[in-house]
């Protein structure tokens, strides 16, 4: 027997110290959190927040190096720095939200809040993720973690509905994709996403054990990213969960999910985009138009933005269906830079109206929030134009990338279609501001000024979207720059595809 | 001839007892049927040479999972008088999913060109996995702990008891 040599780890300090600052910020809530009251929960919230900004510093050390670590199990490159930002910052937003939530709610304050780190310690994961097992682990940590939080008000029948539903429908698909990485492994004989690349790229004929394998993980993302017709149980599950993990959902889980989808799809598997990519073009085309046609005909807000959520993966597919590397790559990962922030704001405002024992998210209880809360009611409109997607907006221009981007590919089809859906879109966007702005008689709403935490989280929100706007450059530079870079190619100017 | 005519075999335990598990309408027979599709499975290890797994499954899914499964039905008042085993509903649009997807996946198999293995003789494998979770896999291996961690966490706040005041 040799003894073990501890040169094949090939360790990285750079690589886990994000990693490490949030699962040590969990822990410490943990502890912390049996000398705090759950009405006192805010104190744990900042402890996440400490970590958050901790990762959200570690990260910084690793853009440009575009290399990777422990034998290509995690990749360091600025494609896993662009999601980890995004990522951060959204569960920042999330813990922002729900300081004075989850306190007024009476919320178990350690272990919602040390659940919310580790899932974001999973979708970290995900974001950098070099092979299929560590994919699969960060989706099973933050998963987990999100069935338990959408279940968190144990009082109320429809959380607990929200999370069987997400736990039963979450667990199957898992499946799906644990069954599809199981087939690729068997068809190339690796998981690390390089080596399956270099033995599909060898192959002349296509092994129909390779075809069902990306079958099965096309189903396992699409019931994560809520892509139709794997979306049953997103409106159940976003109306019962707690109104900050609705948005966290929306927006975290998504773009984690959509970090590891197009990671696998334009570096692994691109040698196969012939195949998925009619597939992504039909998710698309579905998930647009039934998320769209669905949302007309909701009352309540949550749900609303539900499907609304479900169309806008389906926008995002637009730009993954048009395939052709760096320009597609990159304007998809600015639509779900754009759509985070938007989603953000827009939930932020959903939390405002929401105190937990009495839910107000009927969208009848949003007349004349314009009166009595006239920069609440700004913010919630600005985010939803920017869902309608209208300039100077961040929205538009995201929209905008998307759809250039697919027009140059040739899929002039499906971008008449996108845009017919987002004319559909306005119609159910514009209802929420029209009620703002127009009826009488909503509910009072709880002054903001108590609720600094909620306050800042919608600000940041808005100052994303319309930032995002009006000065799109050095974003959509950063995007191109991170999607090449997980192509292991060389970064190269957006010049091209500047409006 | 010998190992096809076992496998065949351990494979034709395994595959009727999880129809068992699956058809049964007595959550008792379910439970106890599960046995023999999880000592199938380790016979097949058996049959690859994977003497790790072989013990794990028998130490971890039958004598950790199943026991614990069984305990759980036997401890339950009146399960056996509730037929909350599972009755079959949609059996029409069932067949035809599984049929398609069946049809689909034994196509696969038989068209593929599978990824073979060194073929050797039979050695212990522990300290060779040993050496994998601590060398190229050393991460998935710590991270697993982590899953583990946000599991427990989460059961807890799933089981525990609303504190009403």
């Amino acid at each position: 027997m040799t003894p073990l040599n501890l040169t094949t780890i090939d360790f990285s300090w750079l690589a886990i110290l994000p990693l490490i600052a949030l699962s040590v910020g969990a822990i410490v809530v943990m502890l912390a959190g049996t000398r705090v009251d759950d009405e006192d929960s805010a104190a744990l919230g900042f402890i996440v927040l400490v970590a958050l900004l901790a990762a959200f510093l570690l990260t910084m050390f690793e853009l440009g190096q575009n290399t990777a670590a422990f034998r290509g199990s995690l990749a360091v490159d600025d494609y896993a720095v662009f999601f980890e930002v995004i990522i951060i910052i959204a569960t920042a937003l999330t813990v922002a939200m729900s300081l004075e939530y989850a306190a007024d709610a009476g919320l178990a304050g350690a272990e919602y809040y040390a659940l919310v780190a580790f899932a974001a310690l999973g979708m970290l994961l995900m974001a950098a993720a070099g092979d299929l097992i560590i994919i699969f682990l960060g989706l099973e940590t933050m998963s987990i973690a999100v069935y338990a939080l959408a279940g968190f008000i144990r009082r109320d029948a429809k959380s607990n509905e929200a999370a069987i539903k997400y736990f039963l429908l979450g667990a199957f698909s898992t499946g799906f994709l644990l069954y599809g990485i199981a087939l690729l492994y068997g068809a190339t004989g690796s998981v690390r996403l390089t080596a399956i690349h270099a033995s599909i790229a060898a192959r002349t004929a296509v092994n129909p054990l390779l075809l069902l394998g990306l079958g099965m993980l096309l189903i396992g993302f699409g019931f994560k990213v809520a892509a139709v017709p794997f979306h049953m149980w997103t409106p159940d599950a976003y109306e019962g969960a707690p109104t900050p993990i609705t948005a966290f959902m929306a927006v975290a889980v998504k773009l984690a999910a959509f970090a590891g989808f197009l990671r696998i799809f334009f570096t692994s598997l691109d040698p196969l985009a012939t195949e998925w990519s009619p597939v992504l073009w039909a998710l698309a085309v579905l998930s647009m138009t039934a998320g769209n046609v669905i949302a007309l005909v909701q009352s309540n807000i949550k749900r609303m933005l539900a499907y609304s959520a479900i169309a806008h993966a389906g926008y995002a597919l637009v730009g993954m269906a048009a395939a052709n590397g760096r320009e597609a790559g990159g304007a998809v990962l600015y639509y779900l830079l754009a759509y985070a922030f938007t989603s953000l704001g827009a939930f932020g405002v959903v939390v405002a109206l929401d105190r937990g024992a009495e839910s107000h998210a009927q969208i009848d209880d949003y007349r004349g929030l314009a009166r009595d809360h006239p920069g609440l009611a700004a913010a919630m409109a600005v985010c939803l134009l920017s869902l309608t997607g209208v300039p100077p907006l961040a929205g538009f221009v995201a929209k905008f990338y998307v759809f250039a981007a697919a027009l140059n590919a040739g899929f002039t089809g499906l971008v008449i279609i996108a845009v017919l859906n987002s004319v559909v879109s306005a119609y159910y966007y514009v209802g929420v501001i029209v009620a703002m702005y127009m009826r009488e008689g909503g509910v009072a709403v709880e002054s903001m000024s108590r609720r600094p935490g909620l306050l800042i989280s919608i600000a940041v929100g808005v100052a994303g979207v319309i930032a995002l706007g009006i000065y799109p450059q050095p974003y959509m530079g950063a995007a191109v720059n991170a999607f090449a870079s997980a192509l292991g190619r060389p970064a190269l100017h957006a010049v091209s595809m500047l409006p | 001839m010998g190992p096809l005519i076992t496998f065949y075999a351990l494979a034709l335990l395994a595959i009727v007892s999880a129809a068992i598990t699956a058809f049964s309408r007595n959550i008792v027979h379910s439970a106890f049927a599960l046995f023999g599709a999880l000592a199938g499975v380790a016979g097949i290890y058996v049959l690859l040479g994977a003497d790790f797994l072989f013990i794990i499954q028998i130490f971890i899914y039958i004598g950790g999972i199943l026991v614990v499964t069984i305990f759980a039905v036997m401890l339950t008042q009146g399960i056996a008088d509730v037929n909350v085993s599972n009755r079959a509903v949609g059996v029409l649009p069932a067949l035809v999913t599984a049929g398609v997807a069946g049809g689909v996946m034994f196509y696969a198999i038989i068209h593929s060109s599978w990824y073979h293995a060194r073929p050797g003789s039979a050695t212990p494998t522990t300290y060779w996995i040993g050496d994998a979770f601590l060398g190229p896999y050393v991460l998935p291996f710590e991270v697993a702990s982590l899953v583990l961690l946000a599991a427990l966490i989460g059961a807890i706040v799933i089981s525990r008891q609303e504190v009403r005041e």
